[in-house]
């Protein structure tokens, strides 16, 4: 097993002034705005999220990281700890020879109460992977993950990892979902929901069957389509963390970690309208097809 | 481009792509760019041979014609078209004679 090796120092929060050097790197939202900007440092790495919080991963001996995060002004800790645990986390485990990517994963239940396999939803930000997540949990499914997937490569297979016990929605989610306001957030954050007996979560790995990559169009009619492996690759790519997309060696190894899984995994591509009246008919699809589909 | 690749032409693969063949399809992926390309079987076959050694496209021409039914014209054809093509994404590199 591979271990994603570092460990957080919080700093106080500090404004975000322009830096010398340019990115190597961005994460753009689909409208083009930047949200993250990757740059170097003389021993490592320096991520910001712009208007969130900057940290620092300073490379230790052991191929490790320090890494000490600053919130920006305006933001909180709160919001520095959750970029740690779903972006630099995933980013330095990926690093190491690991394997996450950006999604949310529930874990089947059939039969009432024998657990299957897990499935996992992957997609841009705001496409509705935890939307989707948080609706199968709340049907008995126990949730495994969200935001970040952990997947642990095994000679048996590709196995999720429990990420802990919450659930972070956007407000209008959370509304259909728990019926509840949420307070504190802006409309356009994440609020996050503390996990209850409302949801039942998975606190064991469980083996993955399926994944589902969400679609761009929020308007499309209902589809699932089964992906070839070599169709699976490159729709999966672009939803997995790289820390650095100039080191060809790391690069390379995580590609054929990818390919292993496409090959692997059960993947389809997922559209359907972004209606909260349409989610029984989704998910009652989506269990459908798992139970039609094998690799 | 085109037009100056001839049969006789021999390429070898970048260092800068990684393959990998996946139920007869191949995907490759340009670790300069990021970029991500997709084989048909033929393709990959191609690619194969690409990988084995510097073959003139006349030899690859030989083993698709062995390998796969369609008129040697059109495998000629569609072959300078495909290295045409991977060499202007920078995929395969052409080999001095």
């Amino acid at each position: 097993m591979i271990e994603a090796s570092s460990q957080l120092k919080i700093a106080p929060a500090r404004s975000q002034s322009s830096l010398a050097r340019k990115p190597y790197d961005r994460w753009l939202a689909p409208d083009g705005v930047s949200q993250a900007e990757f740059y170097r440092s003389t021993d490592g790495f320096i991520i910001r999220f712009v208007g969130q919080a900057e940290f620092h991963l300073g490379e230790r001996s052991d191929g490790g990281f320090v890494v000490t995060g600053w919130p920006a002004k305006g933001s909180g800790e709160r919001v520095l700890r959750t970029l740690y645990r779903n972006a630099i986390q995933p980013l330095i485990g990926n690093h190491s020879g690991g394997l996450f990517l950006h999604g949310s994963a529930v874990q089947l239940v059939r039969a009432g109460s024998i657990l299957g396999g897990a499935i996992a939803f992957l997609g841009l930000s705001r496409s509705g992977k935890t939307t989707l997540a948080g609706a199968l949990a709340k049907a008995g499914h126990p949730l495994i993950t969200e935001d970040a997937i952990d997947i642990d490569i095994r000679a048996d297979g590709h196995w999720v990892r429990p990420r802990g016990a919450h659930l972070r929605l956007f407000h209008d989610s959370a509304r259909h979902l728990l019926g509840a306001e949420a307070s504190g957030d802006t409309a356009d954050e994440k609020c996050e929901i503390a996990i209850d007996d409302r949801f039942p979560v998975a606190d064991e790995p469980a083996p993955l069957k399926h994944l589902f990559i969400l679609g761009k169009d929020h308007h499309a009619d209902l589809a699932i389509r089964k992906l070839s492996s070599a169709e699976a690759l490159p729709a999966i790519l672009p939803h997995s963390f790289v820390l650095d997309v100039e080191d060809r060696e790391r690069l390379a190894a995580h590609f054929v970690r990818i390919a292993d899984l496409a090959q692997a995994v059960c993947c389809h591509a997922l559209d359907y309208p972004r209606q909260y009246a349409e989610l029984p008919r989704v998910l009652a699809a989506i269990a459908a097809s798992t139970r039609t589909a094998s690799v | 481009m085109s037009a100056h690749i001839t049969l006789e032409d021999r390429f070898t693969i970048s260092d800068e792509v990684v393959a990998r063949e996946l139920n007869g399809e191949m995907v490759l992926l340009d670790l300069a760019s990021g970029q991500y390309f997709g084989l048909d079987p033929v393709g990959a076959r191609i690619w194969a041979l690409l990988s084995e050694r510097p073959y003139t496209l006349a030899e690859i021409c030989d083993r698709i014609d062995a390998e796969f039914d369609a008129p040697r014209s059109r495998i000629e054809a569609d072959l300078v078209a495909l290295a045409n093509t991977l060499q202007e994404q920078a995929l395969i590199v052409a080999k001095a004679a």
